[in-house]
C-alpha cells in the first residue's frame, strides 16, 4: 500500500450542514464524541499503510489545520513522505479562492508530481467507516481500471432526494452511469466519495479539464470518464455514515450508540486516531444519571443525561437534563435546563433554568459559542 | 550546543514490592493511577510544567513495559532536538558492569551522561510520587541560598514522621539535622525526595561515595548525611499541596480515593498543570440504559451497563449488567461480568471477574489469598487473572497466579 498516496478534498462551508459549517472545513467537523470528519479517512488510510497524505483545502481551514498539525497522532509527521496541507491555487491575480474542484486540484499538481506512488486514492473526508484500501486497491489493478470508485449499497431508496452521487454498474463491476444529487435516483448504489486513480492519470485529466475551463471533478471528469475511460466499481460492504446535511451528521452521530455500529468503527484492530487533548477521565457527581449515551473525557456530570453523544469537557450541572442531543466541547449547560433534540456546537453556555426543545427529525443548532 | 542550566534525573529502577502482585510484571512508576495515567506520569508532567527539557529515566526493574511506555517522550512533549527524554538501564563497560547498587550509585554510573549536557544544576527525583509541584521555584530557591543541594519537604502529622526521612531546619531554611526513619522525630519535615544538587558538588560526592565500600550507595543514607557532616549548604525547601507516596496496595488505593473526594484532595481537573500520559486510543465511554455511576471517574473505552459507586475505572474496562463496583479502582482492558460485586479491591489489568462472583466479601473467609501486602481492608486481584463465576474472596486478600504456589 505504499504505491498508493491519498489526497483528501476539503470543502469549505456546506449550505445543508447550516451553522455547523460557518465558521469550519465540514472536514473539521466534530464528531461522535472526540473525533472530527477528517479522522477517519486519515486513519483509514494511514491502517491500510500509506505514508504520502495532502489535504486540499478551501477557505477557512484554520480549524482543520489546528487538528491535524503536523499529523504526529497518525504517525504521519515523517521524514520521508508524511503529511501535506495543500492551500488553493488561485486562478490570476488578486483573484478569489474558487470553489470549484478542478481548481482545487490544480492546486495539488506539484504534490501529485513530486510524489512516486503509482496510485492514488481521492478521498472527500466526508464518510465515516473503519476500512482499509488493500481489496480495492487489488481490484483496481486488476480490472485494469483508470478509476476506480468506491461505493456501498443503501438497500433502500432514498426518500429525500440524494445529496451524493448515484451509480449504475453492470454485473462486471463495470460504472455505466453516473447521477448527481438526483431528485429520484436509478439505484441504491450510493458513491463514498473514494476514487482510486492512476497518480500520472489524474495528473493527465486535470491538467486536461482545467485547460478546458471545467469546474467540477464528478461532473466534468467522471461522467466523461464513464464514456471516454475504463470506470470500475468496488463495493464496501461495512458501515458507512456519510455526512452531507444536519440530518445525517445526526443520525450518523446516534448511531454510535449501537454497539454492532460502535463495535465496527471503534473496536477493530485498526483504530481511529484523533489529536489528543490530554483531558482528565470524567467525573460523574452524586447526583448524575446517565444512560444510552457516549461520553468523552474531561466532562463533569452533575445533572441527567439520556440517548446523547457528549464530546469532551462538558459540563452538565445538577438538575439538567439533556435528551437526544449532541454536546460539543466545553459547553456549559447550567442547572435546572432542559435540552431535547438540539446539537450544541462547542463552547455554548446555557444559564440556568433554560428549556430548549428540538424535533426529533429536525435538531435545532446551537451555533458555536452562543450564550443562552 | 547550549547546555540546559538543569537536567532532571527520575529515579525508576525499583521493584516497588509492597505492591505486591501490581508490581509482578512492571516497575512501579509504570504502575496505572488515577483513571488514565501511569505514576510515572506525574513526574514527568512536572518536569515539562517547570521547563525541564532534559530528563533521564533511570530503570532496572522490569523496565521493558516502562521504556514501552516512555518511547520517544512525546507525550509528554519530550521528544526534542535538544535534550529530551533519555531511559537509561544500567550497562557494561570496558571495565565492569554492574547493576544499579543504590539511587546515588546510578547517578554514578551516569556521571557522563550528565557531563555530557554539562548542567549547573541537577535534579533528583523519584518516579513513584504523586503529586504537582513546579521545580523551577526551588531551582530559584536553590540558587538564592546560594545553597550546595536544596531538599524538598513536607509537613507530615507527627504520628508519621518516623516513616520518613527526617529534616530539622533552622530559621534561615539551612537543615541542621537529617535523620533517615527516627524512632524519635525531632521535627515533622519529611524529604519528598525531591533534590536539586549543584552538579559539580554532587558529583564530588558520588565519586567519593563509591570508594567507600562500607556506603550503601542511597541518597538519603550516604549522600545526605556525608554532605551534611562536611558542612555543605543544605537548604529545606517547603512544599505545601498534595503529595503522596504510593509505594503499599493502601496507600495507592487511599491516593485515588483523594481524586473522587468532594472537594478533591488532590484535583487532576486542572487545564494549568495538566498531567500528560500515552494516549490509548479509545473511544468515547459508552454508558447503557439501566446504568448507575455515581461519584466516580470513567474514562474512554470503557462500557458501563452496571452500576459504579465511588470507584475508577480506566481504559477499556467492561462493566456487564448488574455488576456492582464500590469504593474499587480497576486497571485497563478489565471486565467484570454480570452480577459481579466488587468492593474495596485494586483490579489489575485484563483481568476477568466472572459472573457473580463477589471480591472483597466482608463475610467470606478465604485465608489461601490472605496477603501481608493487602491490608486495611483493600483486596488486590492481580493483572490477567480470571476469577471463576460465583467465587468469593474475602478482605485483605490478594490473588495471583502464584496463589498457593509460593509464598506471598
Amino acid at each position: 500500500m505504499r504505491d498508493m498516496m491519498g489526497i483528501i478534498m476539503a470543502d469549505n462551508k456546506d449550505l445543508r450542514l447550516n451553522e455547523l459549517t460557518d465558521f469550519r472545513s465540514v472536514q473539521a467537523l466534530p464528531f461522535g464524541g472526540r473525533y472530527r470528519l477528517i479522522d477517519f479517512i486519515l486513519s483509514n488510510m494511514v491502517n491500510s499503510g500509506m505514508v504520502n497524505v495532502g489535504i486540499a483545502t478551501n477557505i477557512n481551514y484554520s480549524s482543520l489545520m489546528d487538528h491535524v498539525g503536523s499529523g504526529a497522532p497518525w504517525d504521519l509527521n515523517r521524514k520521508i513522505y508524511g503529511l501535506f496541507m495543500l492551500p488553493p491555487h488561485v486562478r490570476g491575480i488578486g483573484g478569489n479562492v474558487s470553489q470549484d474542484s478542478i481548481d482545487q486540484l490544480y492546486g495539488v499538481l506539484t504534490f501529485l508530481r513530486r510524489s512516486r506512488q503509482e496510485y492514488v486514492l481521492l478521498a472527500s473526508g466526508r464518510t465515516i467507516c473503519n476500512m482499509t484500501f488493500d481489496e480495492a486497491l487489488e481490484k483496481h489493478i486488476e480490472n485494469d481500471a483508470d478509476i476506480t470508485v468506491i461505493y456501498h449499497d443503501k438497500k433502500e431508496k432514498d426518500e429525500q432526494l440524494s445529496h451524493g452521487n448515484v451509480y449504475e454498474i453492470d454485473e462486471n463491476g463495470k460504472v455505466t452511469g453516473i447521477e448527481v444529487q438526483p431528485r429520484y435516483p436509478k439505484t441504491t448504489l450510493e458513491g463514498m466519495g473514494m476514487f482510486i486513480i492512476g497518480r500520472l492519470k489524474l495528473i493527465e485529466l486535470i491538467e486536461d479539464a482545467y485547460s478546458r475551463g471545467s469546474h467540477d471533478f464528478v461532473r466534468d471528469i467522471l461522467i466523461s470518464a464513464v464514456q471516454n475511460l475504463k470506470v470500475s466499481g468496488y463495493e464496501y460492504k461495512g458501515f458507512v455514515g456519510i455526512i452531507d446535511s444536519v440530518a445525517s451528521y445526526y443520525e450518523n452521530n446516534m448511531k454510535l450508540l449501537e454497539k454492532e455500529v460502535r463495535d465496527e468503527i471503534f473496536g477493530a484492530e485498526n483504530r481511529i486516531y484523533t489529536k489528543v487533548k490530554d483531558q482528565v477521565p470524567t467525573q460523574y457527581k452524586e447526583s448524575s444519571s446517565v444512560s444510552d449515551s457516549l461520553i468523552a473525557d474531561g466532562c463533569v456530570i452533575e445533572g441527567k443525561v439520556e440517548n446523547s453523544i457528549i464530546f469532551r469537557g462538558v459540563y452538565i450541572a445538577k438538575g439538567a437534563t439533556v435528551k437526544n442531543c449532541i454536546v460539543m466541547q466545553n459547553t456549559v449547560i447550567e442547572e435546572d435546563c432542559e435540552i431535547e433534540n438540539i446539537i450544541i456546537d462547542k463552547e455554548c453556555t446555557l444559564r440556568e433554568s433554560k428549556r430548549l426543545i428540538g424535533q426529533p427529525n429536525y435538531p435545532v443548532i446551537l451555533p458555536k459559542r452562543t450564550l443562552l | 550546543m547550549k547546555s540546559p542550566e538543569c537536567l532532571a534525573m527520575i529515579l525508576a529502577g525499583g521493584q516497588g514490592s509492597r505492591l505486591g502482585a501490581l508490581t509482578k510484571t512492571v516497575a512501579k512508576p509504570a504502575v496505572p493511577f488515577g483513571g488514565k495515567y501511569r505514576i510515572i506520569d506525574f513526574t514527568l508532567s512536572n518536569c515539562i510544567h517547570s521547563g525541564i527539557y532534559t530528563v533521564g529515566v533511570l530503570t532496572q526493574y522490569q523496565p521493558l513495559e516502562l521504556n514501552t511506555y516512555i518511547g520517544s517522550g512525546h507525550p509528554w512533549d519530550l521528544n526534542r532536538n535538544s535534550g529530551g527524554v533519555y531511559v537509561l538501564p544500567p550497562y557494561q563497560s570496558a571495565e565492569k558492569g554492574e547493576w544499579y547498587k543504590g539511587t546515588a550509585n546510578a547517578i554514578y554510573q551516569n556521571i557522563e551522561f550528565v557531563d555530557k549536557f554539562n548542567p549547573k544544576y541537577v535534579v533528583i527525583l523519584s518516579g513513584d510520587h504523586i503529586y504537582k509541584m513546579d521545580y523551577s521555584k526551588m531551582i530559584k530557591f536553590h540558587k538564592q541560598k546560594n545553597a550546595d543541594a536544596t531538599i524538598a519537604v513536607i509537613e507530615v502529622p507527627w504520628e508519621e514522621a518516623s516513616r520518613f526521612g527526617i529534616m530539622t531546619a533552622n530559621e534561615d531554611g539551612k537543615i541542621v539535622e537529617f535523620a533517615e526513619k527516627p524512632a524519635q522525630p525531632k521535627s515533622n519535615l519529611a524529604s519528598m525526595g525531591v533534590y536539586v544538587f549543584t552538579w559539580e558538588v554532587l558529583k564530588k560526592y558520588l565519586q567519593n561515595d563509591e570508594k567507600n565500600p562500607e556506603s550503601s550507595n542511597d541518597f538519603g543514607k550516604n549522600i545526605i548525611p556525608t554532605m551534611l557532616e562536611k558542612g555543605e549548604n543544605m537548604c529545606a525547601y517547603a512544599f505545601e499541596g498534595y503529595w503522596k507516596d504510593v509505594g503499599t496496595v493502601q496507600s495507592l488505593w487511599e491516593a485515588n480515593m483523594d481524586i473522587l473526594a468532594q472537594p478533591p484532595a488532590f484535583e487532576l481537573n486542572d487545564n494549568n498543570w495538566k498531567i500528560y500520559s500515552r494516549n490509548p486510543v479509545k473511544p468515547p465511554h459508552f454508558v447503557a440504559g439501566g446504568a448507575v455511576i455515581k461519584n466516580s471517574c470513567v474514562t474512554e473505552g470503557c462500557s458501563v451497563y452496571g452500576t459504579v459507586n465511588h470507584s475508577i475505572l480506566f481504559e477499556g474496562v467492561t462493566v456487564e449488567e448488574g455488576a456492582v463496583i464500590e469504593d474499587s479502582i480497576i486497571f485497563p482492558g478489565t471486565t467484570v461480568k454480570k452480577g459481579a460485586t466488587i468492593k474495596k479491591t485494586v483490579v489489575g489489568e485484563e483481568a476477568i471477574i466472572g459472573e457473580g462472583a463477589v471480591i472483597g466479601d466482608e463475610n467470606t473467609q478465604s485465608p489461601q489469598y490472605e496477603s501481608k501486602y493487602c491490608t486495611g481492608g483493600i483486596s488486590l486481584i492481580g493483572g490477567g487473572i480470571e476469577i471463576p463465576a460465583g467465587e468469593k474472596i474475602g478482605i485483605n486478600s490478594m490473588v495471583t497466579a502464584d496463589n498457593g504456589k509460593e509464598e506471598n
